[in-house]
């Protein structure tokens, strides 16, 4: 502290700010940190592999390969994401408040030790930032509200690269650190056998929660993040729909299944009934137009398949239509050509997508007509919409106007 | 723990590597961004930890504060545990309760009664907080 050498309103300010020591809570700590740290860290990576996943799978990744079942494969990643991420919540909270203190450590006052101070701090202020952004824009999307003026997608996506590899540099900074952490006793010998009241040692005589345990807080942040990813996220799971009370979706709607954009908000409500309505069918052969009975007339496959969307809720369907494929060889495309499928909106993102071969020659990939045996509601997709097995929901494109099959 | 340590030497490095070559792809895909938009992400960021920083653990240190000073001993154990798994739970269920992204032409999303969901969750939590700190209370009497 004599080095230092503040004066006048920079010392004032000094002197009303706290420092590390000023606070008392034994249960802060290394000890607490590394131990929540691992399951952040793992909540985090696990966000980060199905979120590239799911970024691959909407065709905005790299050129992969992906599975084509099971049909319940985006649903259980994306169901996975959402989880995560939500577990994180309490997580990071509880984390940052074992940490605390650090945040009113003083700066060293010159030189190399100031520079690598400087660095460690940017780095931490970069991870916070990232994971406070990535948890808030992912929770807020989840319910559809979009409170800002970036591209939600693109933004969590680079943001998701920011957190996941300022997690990494953290731990390669603080290995040390966590292994000692992780190599002592949860609680100190005296410590283990509070819990009636009792001081647990000299710090813990003063810690607001004189007698908790680390232990024993270490299972109410596990009991967060359990009742957390419960409360919301459970409706995915069979049996634990009704547990699910924060949801962002109760799972029911026309003909059983929720509706992520309706055809008012798509701006086609009015010309989903055009008498006029044709399926134009680009090809190598040639083009054709299908009109609604013609293509009635080819139906013949149902297919279960539940409709997965980013929000990690889901809802499975009997759809009835036409296989993909055979629509594809109608105009003398081959199992080897991509399907790019357009819509009759005039605006939104996914008013075009590409199915790629592997899921175009997919028996269960349907042109579909029929949902649970009717015909689609308008908010599903009437007249003719896609439905793919394993495929993101925004990709399984409503109100088909036009398809093309191209070379993949 | 000098075998750690050694293995380390070739870990540290790598895992620092790897960090800053992900921080830097994120940066670079932000930078791609329309500016007016990576300012917004920016703000988005920064101000998320200022709200922490300067409100949520602030407010957590001084519910710390008053549970040392004025609730008795045998009540403090279970409020940090109603608090560690009511705080969170409750930021989390903000997008819900407030509905903020209901729309009249999709009654399919947002279409749950959050309201009496969130307060059966604290109910149920008030419930099994009273429960414990009962059960304390009547430990420490019988405690010399």
């Amino acid at each position: 502290m004599s080095e230092r050498s503040l004066t006048g309103l920079a010392a004032a300010i000094d002197e009303r700010l706290p420092t590390p020591e000023s606070f008392d809570s034994g249960l802060r700590g290394p000890r607490t940190a590394a131990r929540v740290g691992v399951w952040l860290g793992l909540s985090f990576g696990v966000a980060f592999v199905t979120g590239v996943f799911s970024h691959v799978a909407q065709g905005r990744g790299a050129d992969v390969p992906l599975p084509t079942g099971p049909a319940w494969l985006y649903l259980a990643t994306q169901g996975v994401h959402v989880a995560a991420g939500t577990a994180a919540v309490p997580l990071l909270l509880v984390k940052l408040w074992s940490v605390y203190p650090r945040l009113f450590e003083r700066p060293p006052r010159r030189g190399r030790a100031l520079v690598l101070h400087l660095l460690e701090r940017g780095s931490i202020a970069l991870l916070v930032g990232a994971a406070f952004f990535q948890l808030v824009t992912g929770l807020a999307n989840s319910a559809q509200w979009y409170p800002w003026s970036f591209d939600f997608i693109s933004a969590h996506y680079a943001l998701a690269w920011v957190a996941v590899g300022s997690v990494l540099l953290h731990v390669a900074v603080k290995l040390p650190v966590i292994r000692r952490a992780l190599a002592e006793p949860v609680d100190d010998e005296r410590g283990a056998q509070a819990g009636g009241g009792r001081p647990a040692d000299r710090e813990g005589a003063t810690t607001p929660a004189g007698g908790l345990t680390r232990r024993a807080l270490l299972r109410t942040t596990w009991l967060a993040a359990g009742v957390t990813v419960l409360a919301t996220t459970a409706v995915g799971i069979p049996g634990l729909r009704r547990v699910a009370v924060l949801a962002v979706r109760s799972g029911e709607g026309p003909q059983g299944v929720p509706v992520n954009r309706s055809a008012a908000a798509a701006g086609v409500a009015e010309i989903l009934t055009d008498p006029g309505w044709r399926l134009r069918v680009i090809g190598p052969a040639g083009t054709v137009d299908l009109t609604l009975d013609e293509l009635t007339g080819m139906a013949g496959r149902t297919a279960d398949l539940p409709i997965a969307c980013v929000e990690g809720w889901s809802a499975g369907g009997t759809w009835g239509g036409v296989p993909v494929r055979d629509v594809v060889a109608l105009v003398g495309g081959s199992e080897a050509d991509d399907v790019v499928f357009r819509s009759l909106q005039e605006r939104g993102a996914w008013r075009e997508s590409r199915l790629p071969a592997e899921f175009a020659r997919h028996p269960d990939s349907l042109l579909a007509l029929t949902l649970s045996g009717e015909p689609l509601h308008p908010d599903h997709g009437y007249p003719c919409r896609l439905i793919a097995p394993a495929r993101p929901g925004v990709t399984q494109t409503k109100w088909l106007r036009e398809m093309e099959v191209v070379p993949a | 723990m000098s075998g750690s340590s050694g293995a380390d030497r070739m870990l540290r490095p790598a895992l620092g590597v790897v960090g800053a070559a992900g921080v830097a792809y994120g940066l670079y895909l932000l930078l791609g961004q329309p500016p007016d938009r990576t300012v917004d992400v920016v703000l988005w960021a920064a101000g998320s930890v200022l709200v922490h920083d300067a409100v949520i653990a602030p407010v957590v240190l001084v519910l710390g504060v008053l549970a040392a000073t004025r609730a008795p001993a045998w009540l403090r154990v279970p409020l940090v545990r109603l608090l560690v798994v009511v705080g969170p739970l409750t930021l989390v269920a903000i997008p819900v309760l407030g509905r903020f992204g209901a729309r009249t032409d999709n009654p399919t999303l947002l279409d749950r009664p959050y309201w009496a969901g969130y307060l059966g969750i604290v109910a149920i939590a008030l419930v099994l907080t009273a429960a414990d700190a009962l059960r304390r209370r009547s430990r420490a009497r019988t405690a010399p």
